[in-house]
């Protein structure tokens, strides 16, 4: 992909054409950060309670939530920090289709499946990735298509 | 675990919950973007002041997982559920800001009950975050699966 960085090393709306793909790689996820998570944002047993977890999950899963923070902060990483964008207006198809759980690895590929330039504001245009989020085992965990905004190359960084 | 109070069978269409408020700190704010979204508005107040946005606001992310919590506090940890499937769709209005106080209205769309396991259904909402001023800064769809009340006693 580093044919995509410019002398600044950031990328544009330019950059990102349909089939495209990034592949990112995640620490493993510790049970200490999986709770610690799940207690400020979402403590249903099954993401806090070891004990109550085993008995209707099969032990403890990740929220959600904290699943797909972890993406993020694998796509800020890997290309986002680098891109002149102007945030995202929303998400469709977020599936969590198999729990993540301690210890796992996850590994998130992003696809882009549409770029379109905006007609009412030319300086910019929209990115359309496909997220898929595998476990270690290859496992398919969670998919979802996530928009951006991003600024044009010849139109500069927006004001 | 609680005394659960809502089951399946309680989620009818047109049902509501109103979350209490909850505020976000600048803190609490960049504290969330260092760990999982480092995109500079996000985590330095001077380089979100020359921003687009025009100061700093709170990961989408963030605000997805506030809403969570405020689920958690109006009604989800007096509940059956069992997890989620996922959200159809998912809406970033608004930016949030540092001292913006959310909080989450919760409406039943659909109720279905599962095909596969007589003991359980599935329940689609529509979740709205609202800021101090009323204002919709996100707003999901999604389901969530239940125990059904039958199955439990």
């Amino acid at each position: 992909m580093t044919k995509h960085k410019t002398a600044q090393g950031k990328y544009y709306f330019e950059d990102f054409a349909p089939g495209d793909v990034w592949e990112m790689e995640s620490p493993v996820i510790t049970r200490e950060e999986m709770v610690e998570f799940a207690s400020r944002f979402d403590p249903q047993y099954f993401h806090v309670d070891e004990e109550a977890a085993r008995h209707s999950h099969g032990g403890l899963i990740a929220s959600g939530w904290h699943t797909v923070s972890i993406c993020m902060r694998l796509a800020c990483d890997r290309y986002l920090l680098d891109t002149v964008g102007l945030g995202s207006p929303g998400v469709s198809h977020l599936r969590w289709l198999r729990p993540v759980r301690p210890g796992d690895r996850l590994r998130l590929r992003t696809t882009v499946i549409e770029a379109r330039i905006s007609r009412s504001k030319p300086d910019r245009g929209t990115i359309e990735n496909r997220w898929e989020v595998f476990n270690q085992a290859g496992e398919l965990v969670m998919t979802m298509e996530i928009q951006g905004i991003l600024c044009r190359r010849q139109h500069g960084p927006a004001a | 675990m609680t005394t659960i109070k809502y089951y399946w069978e309680d989620f009818i269409p047109g049902w509501e919950n109103e979350s209490p408020p909850r505020a976000l700190s600048a803190q609490q704010i960049t504290v969330f973007a260092r760990e999982y979204d480092p995109q500079s508005y996000h985590t330095d107040e001077e380089a979100a002041k020359a921003s687009p946005f025009g100061g700093l606001i709170a990961s989408g992310w963030q605000t997805c997982s506030v809403a969570m919590r405020l689920m958690c506090d109006g009604y989800l940890l007096q509940s059956s559920c069992i997890g989620s499937p996922g959200m159809d769709e998912l809406r970033w209005f608004k930016p949030v800001r540092p001292g913006d106080a959310l909080r989450l209205h919760t409406t039943v769309i659909e109720q279905t009950p599962s095909q596969k396991d007589a003991r359980r259904g599935t329940v689609k909402f529509r979740w709205d975050v609202l800021n101090q001023k009323a204002e919709v800064v996100c707003t999901m769809v999604g389901r969530q699966h239940y125990r059904r009340r039958a199955a439990a006693q």
